[in-house]
């Protein structure tokens, strides 16, 4: 929600202090965080499986049901991708999780991530029609989970992993996309990338870059900025015009560390002798100096860019800031040492890069095209797609990205997500754009409806905090 | 070969050949007394990542002074093996890798003499390119030449990139090593 004063209304000249955001921000979280246990008390869980067949009496359970079933069950036998016609798979996920890395709170371990997971699933439910069941898994080992989401993979259409740490995060989805015949989504990598990459396609545009001649850099070089990097250089970004930085200062080939990321985080590894540094030695002002883009993501420290890094930059570059909840530079001091554009992960400023902007449509897609896989391809089709519509309202500085209140955007992510699997060959599932688009507009909005239906009908309870009954979504 | 930057003041009369490097991003040669001071850091790369497998593999304060002295007393000794690898273009005379073997006696088994790899090492980017093939071939002719009937590499049980790298070239595990603290 947009705050009563955003920091762009104010005097770039002053900077704002980085304490007085910090504890208003506290405040706020503790407010919220009181309220959703208290709900989480009175709900006492956040979805749950109804019917979506007519159940008129005991009777229809004889074709629901056993005898009549065993005939659905012999068609499937015979062809099992009949899965996805015959019963609920094609629009049903899993929700995976180890707990590993919930939220900023660490490792919370399986059972603490249940509340996570299942608000997760509302999201999907809510903005992209998907049944997904929050299943937080107790494992010892990578490979474990690994096996255990195999062996759960005939009741879904796709899995989307969450809250699991780096770096054992991209071996993991890795390995699942592998071995998988249904799409495989990690939101901390690909979300976060597809929405940052939008995000970045349009601030290249506003300030008359090409991406092939930019100088990128990264700080941090966690699950999300790894994604990024990936999508870059398969966007036509030079990997040697890239720098990636961490706490151990910029990656290079012979960087000390990188036999040990060859045998734990794959990906890094493969970046650091693609990138060798950019060119670069050293810590995140050498990398800064006459560069045109810093995608951060790295720690909640308004301190962690300095305005004269930014000013080292060249002329109007362009700052994502995307630390949550306390980005690594406040966009008005980034403006007021030169920035061009300026986006974080908040909500109260300009220029949100979320997540939730690219999941609900890309599963909406991969669903509906009962895709079999969900390579880069499909990731940067939706970030192109999220793009386009920003840039279909007038592009501006202050608006490179929807924002969450433009839901219409969803299905046309989902038709774009689809065509493009059809594209690729991926498909079980061919349809036109048109027809995609049609259906996923369909089901987002029947899952809308339905939402609304049990409140109005008062299945779904009032919320006990609002007297009135709650002024809910429409 | 011809363009050595250091005259070979110890050399054991062998020289990888260089027709085998063709197409290689790197040059293999018989290491000299003058290639000291590049080959240890690459070893002290490799020991820092074998520390990574276990606490027992702990690399020690001193072992820049030890690998210095190790490489030294190799380069002298006939029952050893020492091949630096040297970049080509850009990187022609810089020192990129290092293989060191030696040869040892089996007095229970035959055949009775191996070579056993002791340290093997490249640096990032000249990986993936065949390389590593090529430095394995031309210590086998090496090995051989010295009488070696088995050839052997030493690596810790957990580095599953080395285990699969020996596994694809004919290799299979024989004997283990088994550590406990006492």
């Amino acid at each position: 929600m947009v705050q009563a004063t955003t920091p762009a209304a104010k005097p770039p000249a002053d900077p704002r202090p980085p304490v007085a955001p910090e504890a208003e921000d506290e405040a706020r979280t503790g407010a919220l965080g009181e309220r959703s246990l208290a709900l989480a008390r009175f709900y006492q869980g956040k979805i749950e499986t109804v019917p979506k067949v007519p159940v008129r009496s005991l009777a229809d359970f004889s074709v629901w049901y056993t005898p009549g079933i065993a005939q659905v069950s012999r068609a499937i036998e015979k062809d099992p991708d009949l899965s996805f016609e015959l019963t609920g798979r094609w629009n049903t996920i899993a929700i995976i999780t180890d707990g590993s890395r919930v939220l900023g709170l660490g490792d919370v371990g399986p059972a603490a991530a249940m509340p996570v997971m299942e608000g997760k699933a509302l999201l999907f439910r809510y903005l992209g029609g998907v049944n997904a069941i929050p299943m937080p898994i107790a494992i010892e080992t990578d490979d474990e989970l690994i096996e255990t989401v195999i062996r759960l993979s005939p009741a879904f259409g796709g899995i989307n992993l969450e809250d699991i740490a780096s770096p054992k995060c991209f071996r993991i989805l890795d390995e699942l996309q592998r071995r998988l015949p249904i799409p495989v989504w990690h939101d901390d990598q690909l979300g976060t990338a597809a929405a940052t990459i939008a995000g970045l396609i349009n601030a290249l545009a506003l300030t008359d870059r090409d991406i092939h001649t930019t100088r990128t850099v990264l700080l941090g070089a966690g699950a999300a900025n790894i994604a990024t990097a990936r999508l870059l250089i398969a966007l036509g970004q030079d990997p040697h015009q890239l720098t990636l930085v961490d706490q151990k200062g910029v990656l290079f080939a012979e960087r000390d560390d990188v036999d040990s990321l060859s045998l734990r985080n794959t990906w890094k590894y493969h970046l650091a002798l693609a990138t060798d540094g950019g060119g670069r030695r050293g810590g995140l002002a050498e990398a800064l100096d006459g560069a045109d883009v810093v995608l951060a993501a790295s720690r909640p420290d308004p301190t962690t860019i300095s305005p004269a890094g930014i000013r080292s930059m060249a002329a109007r570059p362009i700052v994502f800031a995307l630390a949550n909840p306390v980005p690594e530079i406040w966009p008005d001091q980034a403006r007021a040492a030169g920035a061009a554009i300026v986006a974080t992960g908040r909500s109260d400023f300009p220029n949100q890069v979320n997540n939730s902007l690219v999941f609900p449509g890309v599963f909406r897609g991969v669903l509906d095209a009962r895709a079999r896989s969900i390579p880069d391809e499909i990731v940067i089709a939706a970030a192109r797609e999220l793009a386009a519509h920003a840039d279909d309202r007038g592009l501006a500085a202050d608006h490179i990205l929807p924002t969450m209140e433009e839901v219409g955007i969803f299905p046309h992510i989902a038709a774009a997500t689809a065509e493009t699997a059809v594209g690729l060959g991926i498909a079980r599932a061919k349809r036109t754009r048109e027809e995609f688009y049609d259906r996923a507009l369909k089901i987002m909005q029947h899952s809308v409806r339905l939402a609304t239906r049990l409140r109005e009908d008062g299945l779904t309870l009032p919320m006990p905090d609002e007297p009135s009954g709650g002024t809910g979504p429409p | 070969m011809s363009h050595s930057p250091h005259p070979p003041k110890e050399s054991k009369g062998h020289e990888a050949g260089p027709s085998a490097s063709a197409g290689l991003p790197v040059h293999l040669r018989v290491a000299t007394l003058g290639d000291v001071p590049a080959l240890v850091p690459l070893v002290l790369r490799l020991k820092s990542l074998n520390e990574e497998f276990d606490p027992l593999l702990k690399v020690r304060k001193d072992a820049e002074k030890t690998a210095t002295e190790i490489l030294t007393r190799d380069l002298k000794d006939p029952e050893a093996i020492v091949l630096a690898t040297e970049g080509v273009g850009a990187d022609k005379d810089r020192i990129v890798g290092i293989v060191r073997a030696r040869i040892r006696e089996r007095p229970f088994y035959a055949p009775e003499r191996e070579a056993v790899i002791l340290d093997i090492y490249l640096l990032p980017l000249y990986r993936r390119h065949g390389v590593g093939e090529y430095l394995l071939e031309e210590i086998m002719k090496i090995a051989k030449e010295k009488g070696a009937g088995v050839l052997t590499a030493e690596f810790p049980l957990q580095n599953h990139i080395a285990a699969s790298f020996y596994n694809k070239r004919g290799f299979r595990p024989t004997i283990g090593l088994y550590s406990r603290t006492l």
